[in-house]
């Protein structure tokens, strides 16, 4: 039924699909079933079990294999007559540049994070090609329609950040179950089995500072022939008692806070010789090393019980001492991941006996691994109807159908009688430093801050540039890239360790920076002020960036409804739920950043698309309705205003 | 972990253990292997349903292949139940799949009792008259009931339960179970503890922001005749008298009881949809009450007695600024008169089970235990017989919608859907599905359409001309696109049927693939 002008466009159409997950099994097969010739693929990742619950194109055989070339060999399967050109890489690889981009008709997202949604937004604007973006939690999703000039872009509203905690919080004053997470996973693993010339900040700062770090350093190396109870034992009461005993000296920290309680592995485990030999045994018949499990070995079935903090600590420990009798050969390079059982079990049982530490309320492994693998639930269902949508939104962005474009929420529970929400796109942001040219202001202790600071915490975290170039004036402070000189190469890392006001051009306040990204062909400028001091709670990296966007409200500390993760059905809450397909998201801060239109969305008291977004923003939105007494009537009661504002 | 419940990480953080042992346990049947189905099924296969069985009489033809992924050239002219059964058991091996090769418009006639043996059917691409048909049959044996269609751009999914009651409803946002204004007498007492004018700037800083506003709001009502604020007025100056409270600005503890302070306001007592859940006559229990409403009797007693108007006690708790300790405590309190009326309610649910003669244990603890916590959000829902509303639909309702803009085409299509079913029994074919002179086929939709809503007492002129032709271009095609938007929304109620989680749809849902404005029409 389709028109003669539809399938002609449809078939010849050359369609980039970037992600070959949840969303992309699903729109692979629907672009193949509407007529679809020509599509490529890219994803890097291979096929985990966790994910045959809903990619339906990848059976258990295929575990390990590249999803986006297992993706084409099942659908030619079926359809041989389409063709499918599949590439198992990073979509932020240097081949994928302006050039390949340019050859598409049109590009669809389906991807699981951040950074590569921003990179690909950049690609397609850079490259003129019109972008469908999409993404599920559990029961919701969305997509959404990109064109350069015409729609606003896919930064145009800035996107929360991760979330990141304060290091302090972190290493020494933990007061909800996600701080001793980090701590667990990011610090303790990280130190024992991961790279161990990385920069770690296990260790409690003493309140002399003098105090030798050197010692301290090899605490966590296993000595020679030491006994593997010995080793875990000792690691242990390092961290959860002589760490404790060194954090409770610096009494100032105490002041306004619970002390923490030292814990000992002798006092919650007497120390006898160990029923070895049944463990043993048992995990000899284990023979693959994904199902080595410590709580397997103790006879711990269920991973929604809460475990006490004896059993915490017995996992604690057998799981240390697997991974040292077991899995040797990784340690060293080893990186936290969801889907490893044994690590899994070892963050979580490190969390809880950190978080009894702290009086802390305890986790199951099952809530634990949510939090540490920041988990997105996810369905069949959802990446059914939004693979649909993108089909049906691609092809009116063939057919340049611009008064029709949508934007389409996908709602958990109906909405003003909806359960599909469609919204007109919105005009690009004018002040969006993407896809217009708006310059940024970034406050830096220039005289404290060296160059490295500048370049991770900016330009690669918050402006997500992944080949960066900066540039005073027409002096090059920073470059990367492989065709650099070696000189240029030393040259660079030299100055990464500059302070900004030592560099061989020096940045200090007035000064106004290019940074640039050749690969997304992305350009922006930076003013420079400086300011001496930064809170360390508020502004963790001791600098602010500010311009096309009100820096996001910073959370409160010690509160957080929204960023505990107290359930795991709050952590979908705590993340956006704007994006995420599965896998790989960070915590994000619940607030949705100000919006240019909010404004009027929200004057309209309970807005509909934008504030379903983010669940823990309508609450918010809940929480101000006070005044007009109708917290209860939040299902988008008067959101038909705002529909009506929106058309005009 | 090395088990199977690992390929359901991810939605067991949806709809726990619970949902998905419903999900195994279930039998599914389709009616209709074509696009629509196929996809609804799928994606259930996936979610891991206990059993399939696929109803389609008809053999795979050439066109199939066009917008059913689950055939392919090799399968042409095999029976398509069997294809597609294969092609879904190969999705998921712990899902029992089985397939009959028959015409489900025959079965329906020829063997109602068939449908009896499932917990749950889901019926696509039937016309009118076969629906309303499956519709009673099912409907007396009690099994639950799904309709999918997809027509061109458009299309629909409607349930048809008799009743659907729901303890874990799940809302998107509930206003926490504080009694900031009604605390029970041992909580009063706690923050009788409390000095909000303590000179201990640490205790100031750290006594919980539901301390402060209980006992705020208690002198508030001493200074206001035993009344709350309530005026726009009132209400500001109740958070100026916790800002006046403040002795320092970091006080997170008194910033959060600002923002919360409309908490205080929220009036006492259970809402008005449980007070019609409780009055619902179904809570005069006897023998053949089930569970569900045995507990909503024992919660109807227990809201007018112990509970003094208000339901059992949530256990949980919101984060707040304080000190562990002072935590712990406040945690502790709550968690104690949770459990004391999670007794009470036990003992009356034991009680009434006794009186209406039967086994007083029938009901678990834990049931007992995720009633009581969910209680306040207890939703039923109710559908009508499809006859019902087909032959006797709300009128008003029904012209309401014609007349609004915001409905005009979701209202459009639900007529034109079946007026394409009257347009095939008069004329063998729908309309635009075979090369007929198009302008024809339109003016006989438009008349048919017409009749249709002049037998509904409803006038005919607001249905456009526009999506008249649109209908007839659509030819009956089924648009994989679509039976996928489709068949994602069947499965995904079905979901929340089986599970018990989560509120399904009411009403029937209408696609527009136009303008993807999809709502849903209430008669
Ligand atoms: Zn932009």
């Amino acid at each position: 039924m389709a028109s003669e002008q539809q399938l002609s466009a449809i078939k010849g159409a050359k369609v980039l699909m970037v992600g070959a997950g949840g969303i992309g099994c699903e729109l692979l097969k629907t672009l193949a079933l509407s007529g679809f010739k020509d599509v490529h693929i890219i994803d890097m990742d291979t096929i985990e079990v966790s994910n045959l619950n809903r990619q339906f194109l990848f059976r258990q055989s295929h575990v390990g294999q590249s999803k986006a070339k297992v993706a084409r060999d099942a659908v030619l399967k079926f359809r041989p007559n389409i063709s499918i050109t599949p590439y198992h890489a990073n979509v932020k690889d240097p081949e994928f540049n302006v050039d390949f981009f340019k050859q598409f008709n049109v590009v669809l997202n389906g991807l699981d994070n951040l950074d590569a949604r921003r990179h690909v937004n950049r690609l397609c604007l850079a490259a003129g090609v019109p972008l469908v973006e999409s993404g599920t939690t559990g029961f919701l999703g969305q997509v959404t329609v990109h064109i350069k000039g015409r729609t606003e872009c896919y930064e145009c509203q800035p996107k929360p950040a991760p979330k990141t905690y304060p290091v302090c919080t972190i290493t020494s004053t933990p007061s909800k179950f996600v701080h001793c997470i980090v701590w667990a996973k990011d610090l303790l693993f990280a130190k024992l089995f991961g790279d161990k010339n990385q920069d770690n900040d296990l260790n409690v700062r003493a309140s002399d500072a003098s105090s030798s770090s050197q010692q301290s350093e090899d605490v966590f190396e296993r000595k020679n022939e030491e006994d593997i109870e010995h080793y875990g034992r000792r690691i242990f009461d390092h961290v959860f008692g002589y760490n404790i005993e060194l954090a409770l000296s610096n009494e100032d920290t105490w002041k306004n806070r619970n002390r923490p309680r030292p814990i000992y592995s002798k006092d919650v485990i007497p120390v006898e010789p160990v029923s070895q030999n049944g463990n043993q045994a048992k995990n000899l018949v284990a023979g693959n090393p994904s199902s080595i499990s410590a709580m397997a070995s103790l006879g711990l079935k269920n991973p929604q019980d809460l475990w006490s903090l004896k059993e915490n600590s017995a996992i604690f420990l057998e799981a240390l001492k697997l991974f040292f009798s077991k899995r040797e050969k990784e340690i060293g390079n080893l990186t936290f991941d969801k889907d490893d059982q044994l690590a899994v079990e070892f963050v979580t049982a490190a969390a809880n006996i950190r978080a009894s530490s702290f009086g802390i309320p305890l986790h199951s492994l099952f809530e634990a691994k949510g939090i540490a693998g920041n988990i997105v639930h996810a369905v069949a269902t959802t990446n059914a109807i939004i693979a649909g949508l993108i089909v049906i939104e691609a092809i009116k962005v063939l057919q340049n159908d611009i008064k029709n474009y949508r934007m389409t929420y996908c709602l958990e529970h109906p909405s003003r009688k909806m359960l599909l929400m469609p919204v007109e796109p919105f005009e690009p942001n004018k002040s969006c430093y993407v896809c217009s040219e708006t310059p940024l202001t970034l406050e830096i202790n220039t005289h404290g801050s060296k160059l490295k600071d500048l370049v991770d915490k900016i330009v690669k975290a918050k402006l997500g540039m992944n080949l960066p170039l900066i540039m005073h004036g027409s002096s090059l402070l920073y470059e990367v890239g492989d065709d650099l000189e070696e000189d240029e190469v030393a040259n660079y890392a030299a100055n990464l360790e500059k302070v900004l006001s030592e560099l061989p051009s020096p940045v200090i306040g007035g000064t106004i920076l290019t940074v640039e990204d050749l690969q997304q062909e992305l350009k922006c400028s930076i003013n420079v002020k400086h300011r001496e001091e930064f809170d360390e709670e508020k502004e963790p990296d001791g600098m602010v960036l500010s311009g096309w966007t009100q820096p996001l409200a910073v959370e409160k500390n010690g509160k957080g409804s929204t960023d505990n993760g107290a359930s795991t059905s709050r952590v979908s809450e705590t993340t956006s739920l704007v994006m995420e397909d599965d896998d790989e998201l960070q915590i994000i801060p619940a607030q949705i950043a100000k919006k240019r239109k909010l404004s009027d969305i929200s004057s309209a008291a309970s807005s509909d698309a934008s504030s379903f977004r983010n669940e823990a923003k309508f609450k918010r939105k809940a929480e101000e309705a006070d005044n007009n007494n109708d917290v209860v009537m939040l299902d988008g009661g008067s959101s038909e205003n705002s529909k009506k504002k929106r058309e005009q | 972990m090395a088990e199977p419940k690992t390929k359901y990480d991810r939605q067991l953080r949806i709809w726990g253990e619970q949902g998905q042992t419903a999900l195994e346990k279930s039998s599914i049947c389709l009616l209709n292997c074509g696009p629509t189905g196929s996809e609804t099924l799928k994606n259930l296969v996936l979610g891991g349903v206990g059993s399939i069985t696929v109803v389609d009489g008809s053999k795979v033809e050439l066109g199939d292949l066009g917008n059913n992924f689950m055939v392919d050239e090799s399968s042409v002219g095999q029976s398509k139940a069997k294809t597609v059964c294969a092609f879904l058991q190969e999705l998921n091996d712990a899902v029992k799949a089985k397939f009959i090769e028959e015409y489900p418009e025959a079965l329906i006639e020829s063997n109602p009792s068939f449908f009896a043996q499932f917990t749950l059917v889901v019926a696509t691409q039937l016309v009118e008259d076969k629906m309303m048909k499956l519709d009673k049959i099912c409907r007396d044996a009690n099994v639950m009931l799904i309709f999918a269609r997809s027509y061109g751009l458009t299309g629909f999914v409607r349930i048809s339960v008799k009743e659907h009651a729901v303890i874990e409803s799940k809302p998107d946002h509930f206003l926490d179970d504080l009694r900031l204004n009604n605390p029970w007498p041992e909580l009063k007492r706690f923050a009788e503890t409390f000095d909000l004018d303590t000179a201990d700037p640490i205790v100031h800083k750290h006594t919980p922001y539901v301390i402060i506003l209980i006992k705020l709001a208690e002198e508030w009502a001493r200074n206001h005749g035993g009344v709350l604020p309530s005026t726009r007025e009132e209400k500001k100056e109740f958070k100026d008298l916790i800002k006046a409270k403040m002795i320092a600005s970091d006080e997170e503890n008194y910033k959060e009881a600002m923002e919360a302070s409309f908490k205080v306001f929220a009036a006492q007592g259970i809402s008005p949809s449980l007070q019609q859940i409780i009055n619902d006559s179904c809570a005069e229990v006897n023998s053949l009450s089930s569970d569900f409403w045995v507990l909503v009797a024992a919660l109807k007693e227990f809201i007018a007695n112990e509970g003094g108007g208000e339901a059992p006690l949530e256990g949980s708790i919101p984060d707040m600024t304080s000190s562990t300790e002072l935590y712990v405590n406040l945690q502790k309190k709550r968690s104690t008169k949770a459990e004391a009326d999670f007794l009470v309610m036990e003992q009356r649910v034991r009680k009434i089970l006794k009186k209406i003669g039967r086994d007083p244990d029938s009901i678990s603890k834990a049931t007992i235990k995720t009633f009581c916590r969910n209680a306040r959000k207890l939703k039923v829902c109710r559908y009508s017989l499809m006859e019902d509303e087909y032959n006797s639909p709300v009128q008003l309702e029904l012209q309401k919608y014609l007349t609004d803009e915001d409905y005009s085409t979701a209202v459009g299509f639900y007529i034109l859907l079946r007026a394409v079913d009257r347009f095939a029994a008069n004329y063998n074919s729908f309309p635009g599905q075979f090369d007929g002179e198009m302008d024809e086929e339109i003016s006989r939709l438009k008349t048919t359409a017409v009749s249709l809503l002049a037998d509904l007492g409803c006038n005919g002129s607001n249905l456009t001309e526009d999506l008249i032709n649109e209908m007839c271009r659509y030819g009956a095609a089924e648009l994989h696109a679509v039976a996928a938007i489709i068949g994602g929304i069947a499965s995904q109620e079905v979901i929340k049927l089986i599970t018990r989680q989560f509120v399904p749809m009411s009403g029937t849902f209408i696609f527009s693939g136009i303008d993807h404005k999809s709502q849903l029409l209430l008669f």
